[in-house]
């Protein structure tokens, strides 16, 4: 067995133990899913010790016949562009499981469901055929509604549900994309490589076609404006763990999948690169303005999660290196970003029971820690200098730049608007005339200023000592972009 | 072996500075017990380059002088290259020799003069930092490190003139002063970039060299903006009146700044120009002119003076005055020898005033009686040629009116367009936090609302675009797709329900036979 499929067993090997055990025992149960957790996280990352940041192509391959009726296999790898997707889902996993100590309601089920995820999500990241990669794809569904729908907000059943219909609208077209392709293939593969060998000498009209399938599936996870409606009902009504999940990894499927997807069809997305710069750009600002407006701030945070995946976007349409590299960076800087600063205001929730931005005020006096850590991550939000944000951003900004010029500039309109609602936040939350209400807070505690500090010394060390990370997706990366001629 | 140290001539007093103030911020030395070891480290930090130069003077008769020593460079963009040099010919030396003796000397005096005042380790510190300034100044190799001690000797001049600063007309004489001495300064800089971009470069041996290849024009102009600092600096008519008002600080600080060494330094930058000028018969004809009408100014007007200080100091600034028409009349080296001389004379004369002072009593001197008899050049001298008027009336406040307007229209258009908060919420946040605790003040609380042109448009597009996602994306897509899954789903059951009765089985069947058939 190799490594890969240990770490993709390995969470699924908890969910069964924790499966075994009798309900009431909930320390157990907990204690399980975290070394399970911690487990996983460590496999992943000491995949870095062997990586070999100078080859661009997959790594750890792992190849078993599944299906050979179908062409399907059991082919897992990674590249530059998975390998930082892996260590950034097990990272937040761990953490969600971490935070997840207020969960007092059946907990062995939760647990069991969020072992599960991790292990759907590790495989969409590690998955090297189509078929496998759609089947994690689709796993990713289950345990996730079932997690709205039981342990959510007041309007949990409405937002599981939509969250599922949109998922599986978008899932269909993806569907009959991938269809498309196997059938193209002289062998019937579902195989990455080979269908990515026959697909590149497709006319340039058939593969606008089949891209166009894998935008709608792919972007309603990213989401890209318009078909982000499922977000921030699913972000407002999941509770905070799995918005942690949800925002920090389940939108980086979306992108990653169009990464993979825009590999795959050259042509395709040469010829559409114009109307994936403009969904960029309108998601960018249509997202911070949005955000601007909302005075929930867990709906403040969804919505900057479409602004700030608008990046991303524009990272990859650009197909040049500045702006692939930008990509994956915004994707690991989001994650940590957004991961953060659902952590931290769901913490704070539990202790308000308010997510009203009006109802918060002087609370850098009653909780120094949460103000500290929760303005970095708002300010890495912003995408200051010394955070990851700064890198991503400025990455993205140079990539969008040289194939652009000036229109990147509404890029920078982008980050306007979200410094604009990330200080607001930052000076309503921390600042002003103390509140009668909000003097007894107790602030952070042990195991959540863990779990909190983890995220945000990413989010700072990255943003000071760049240079691992991006050596980490550079040869990948500049292999995809010479695809391109770029 | 001694070239090598000569880095440490200036280095060592300003060090001498820091740690003086390091220590008052540490608050080692507070006090009077404080005051010894304070003026020691001062004047042993002067002491030591003293005796260095001493040693350079010796080895100097024997042997030629060092000239120019470069000790790397400091920064280098392009062509731009500045250097860490230092000129030591036989001009440079001996007043770098005499600028440590006088500052050794003030500093000597200023132990027993400061005893006791309250900020007696804040004047040592400014004094060594003077003294470090100077000493840049007189042994730099190039242009800009001269600046530099240039600058940081208006600074300290600044900090010496406001040394009192509890009293108001010491913070407003030590400010006109440094504003005044800022025009200057645009001259020397102009002076720097032009010889960069002419002469190749600042160093003072290139320009001198340089100067000889260039057409006059570059010259003149490049000259123009060192005569400008130098006249500034050595207080000559029209730029005369900052130096009356910075007589304000302690005497053994005047000693040095006015009476001795800062007055001079733009002498010094004009005989060290020399080659420059050399080249340009205009700039010495001005420059002779101005010094003349300085010395005359200088000669009258101190004749009227009540006070031993001013007296002093305009007797200094008609000297200085002649220096420049030595200058002017091309003997730059009997205006060194002068110079020279000069400080010697007259930084006695200042240690020595106070003194004077309290052997002489009685009512002050007169005017002689041939100026009394000329009421119009009398009034003239008192008034000081309404000098400082002038400066008032053509320069302070046209651009004090202006000033005025564009605050004006920054807080009545700019503000309101950008949004910000207006000043008198910005001017006193602590009176409005209060406020605001108290629940006054103006809170806007509803999130979602800009201020200003940008903030509204915001508003205004923000609100549109949520309209779009209410209507359209949330309710339309998300929850119509819902309600139409909802509608179609009861339909089915319907036709279920119908289906599941037997009449309608049967119809059912009986129709399939009507179409088999």
């Amino acid at each position: 067995m190799g490594i890969l499929t240990l770490l993709l067993m390995l969470p699924l090997f908890g969910a069964a133990l924790v499966a075994a055990m009798p309900s009431d025992s909930e320390r157990a149960i907990r204690s399980i899913a975290l070394v399970t957790g911690l487990l996983t996280l460590a496999i992943a990352w000491g995949l870095l010790l062997s990586f070999d940041v100078q080859l661009h192509g997959m790594q750890f391959a792992e190849i078993h016949r599944w299906n050979p009726r179908m062409g399907t296999s059991f082919a897992l790898g990674v590249d530059g562009f998975s390998l930082p997707m892996v260590l950034l889902a097990t990272l937040l996993s761990f953490v969600a499981i971490l935070a997840s100590g207020n969960i007092r309601q059946s907990t062995k089920i939760y647990y069991l469901l969020m072992l599960v995820l991790e292990a759907a999500m590790l495989g969409v990241f590690l998955a090297q055929d189509w078929a496998l990669f759609y089947v994690f794809w689709e796993l990713t569904l289950i345990p996730l509604f079932f997690l709205i729908d039981r342990w959510g907000g007041a309007n949990r059943h409405g937002a599981a549900l939509n969250f599922f219909l949109y998922t599986m609208g978008g899932s269909v077209f993806l569907l009959i994309s991938l269809l498309v392709l196997f059938d193209i293939v002289p062998g019937h593969s579902f195989s990455m490589a080979e269908i990515a060998k026959v697909a590149a000498a497709l006319p340039e009209q058939t593969q606008v076609l089949i891209f166009l399938g894998f935008l709608l599936g792919f972007g309603v996870k990213m989401p890209i404006f318009p078909i982000h409606g499922w977000l921030p009902l699913a972000h407002v009504e999941a509770p905070s763990p799995v918005s942690i999940l949800l925002s920090g990894i389940l939108l980086k499927m979306g992108s990653y999948g169009l990464i993979r997807a825009t590999g795959t069809l050259p042509d395709g997305v040469s010829a559409l690169q114009g109307v994936l710069i403009a969904l960029a750009l309108v998601s960018l600002i249509y997202g911070g303005l949005l955000a601007w407006r909302q005075s929930d701030l867990k709906a403040m945070i969804a919505y900057s999660s479409v602004s700030h995946m608008g990046v991303v976007l524009v990272g990859i349409a650009a197909l040049n290196v500045a702006g692939l590299t930008g990509a994956v960076m915004q994707m690991v800087a989001h994650g940590l970003v957004a991961g953060a600063l659902f952590l931290l205001i769901g913490l704070m929730y539990e202790r308000t029971h308010t997510r009203n931005i009006d109802d918060y005020s002087s609370l850098v006096r009653v909780t120094p820690r949460f103000a500290v850590l929760t303005t970095l991550a708002f300010v890495a939000a912003v995408s200051l200098p010394g955070t990851v944000g700064f890198i991503a951003e400025l990455h993205a900004l140079i990539g969008g730049f040289q194939r652009w010029g000036w229109l990147v500039l509404l890029l920078s309109l982008g980050v306007m608007i979200s410094a604009a609602y990330a200080i607001r936040t930052v000076g309503r939350l921390f600042t002003g005339p103390v509140s009668a209400r909000m003097r007894h807070i107790p602030d952070l505690r042990g195991v959540e200023m863990v779990a909190a500090s983890v995220l945000t010394a990413g989010i700072v060390l990255l943003g000071l000592f760049p240079a691992p990370a991006l050596r980490l997706v550079s040869a990948s990366v500049s292999h995809f972009s010479s695809v391109f001629g770029v | 072996m001694l070239h090598s140290l000569v880095w440490l001539i200036p280095l060592l007093p300003l060090l001498a500075a820091g740690w003086i103030g390091l220590s008052m911020v540490v608050g080692w030395q507070a006090g009077e017990p404080g005051e010894r070891a304070t003026a020691r480290v001062a004047m042993v930090a002067v002491l030591m380059p003293l005796l260095l130069l001493l040693l350079l003077d010796i080895s100097a008769l024997f042997r030629a002088a060092p000239g120019q020593l470069v000790f790397g460079s400091w920064l280098a963009s392009g062509d731009y290259r500045i250097l860490i040099s230092f000129t030591l010919d036989a001009f440079g030396l001996s007043m770098a020799t005499l600028v440590a003796l006088i500052c050794l000397l003030t500093l000597a005096f200023s132990v027993d003069y400061m005893h006791r005042e309250a900020g007696f380790q804040r004047f040592f510190m400014i004094l060594s930092l003077f003294s470090a300034a100077m000493l840049l100044l007189v042994t730099a190799g190039n242009a800009v490190l001269a600046f530099i001690g240039w600058e940081l000797a208006g600074v300290s001049s600044y900090l010496l003139i406001g040394y009192v600063y509890e009293r108001k007309t010491a913070g407003a004489n030590a400010t006109r002063a440094f504003v005044t001495n800022k025009i200057g300064d645009t001259g020397f800089i102009l002076g720097i970039a032009l010889g960069f971009l002419w002469l190749g470069g600042v160093e003072w041996p290139q320009m001198a060299t340089g100067s000889g290849e260039v057409e006059p024009l570059f010259n003149g102009l490049i000259g123009l903006g060192f005569l400008l600092a130098a006249l500034v600096k050595s207080a000559q008519v029209p730029f005369t009146p900052w130096i009356s008002r910075a007589l304000e600080g302690p005497t053994p600080s005047s000693a040095v700044f006015y009476g001795s060494l800062m007055v001079h330094a733009g002498v010094f930058l004009v005989i060290r120009l020399e080659p420059l000028f050399a080249q340009v018969q205009a700039l010495l004809i001005l420059a002779g002119l101005l010094g003349l009408m300085t010395a005359l100014y200088g000669w009258l007007v101190g004749l009227v003076q009540t006070d031993i200080k001013s007296a002093l100091i305009f007797a200094t600034i008609a000297q200085v005055g002649l220096m420049f028409l030595e200058c002017g009349l091309g003997w730059f080296e009997l205006a060194a020898w002068h110079l020279a001389l000069h400080a010697a004379w007259r930084s006695y004369q200042f240690l020595h005033a106070p003194a004077l002072l309290q052997l002489l009593s009685g009512p002050g001197p007169c005017a002689p009686a041939w100026l009394r008899r000329r009421t119009r050049l009398h009034a003239a001298a008192v008034q000081r040629f309404w000098l400082d008027a002038m400066a008032d009336w053509l320069l302070l406040r046209p651009t004090h009116a202006l000033a005025q307007d564009l605050q004006d229209f920054d807080q009545r258009v700019v503000t309101r367009m950008v949004g910000l908060p207006d000043q008198a919420g910005n001017l006193n946040s602590l009176a409005r936090w209060e406020a605001l605790r108290q629940g006054r003040g103006d809170v806007d609380t509803a999130v979602g609302h800009g201020r200003g042109m940008a903030g509204r448009l915001m508003e205004w597009l923000a609100k549109v675009l949520y309209w779009f996602e209410e209507h359209l994306v949330l309710q339309g897509a998300g929850e119509g797709l819902k309600r139409a899954i909802d509608l179609l789903g009861g339909y089915l059951k319907r036709i279920e329900e119908l289906l599941g009765q037997p009449r309608y089985l049967l119809l059912l069947i009986m129709a399939t036979f009507a179409v088999i058939i």
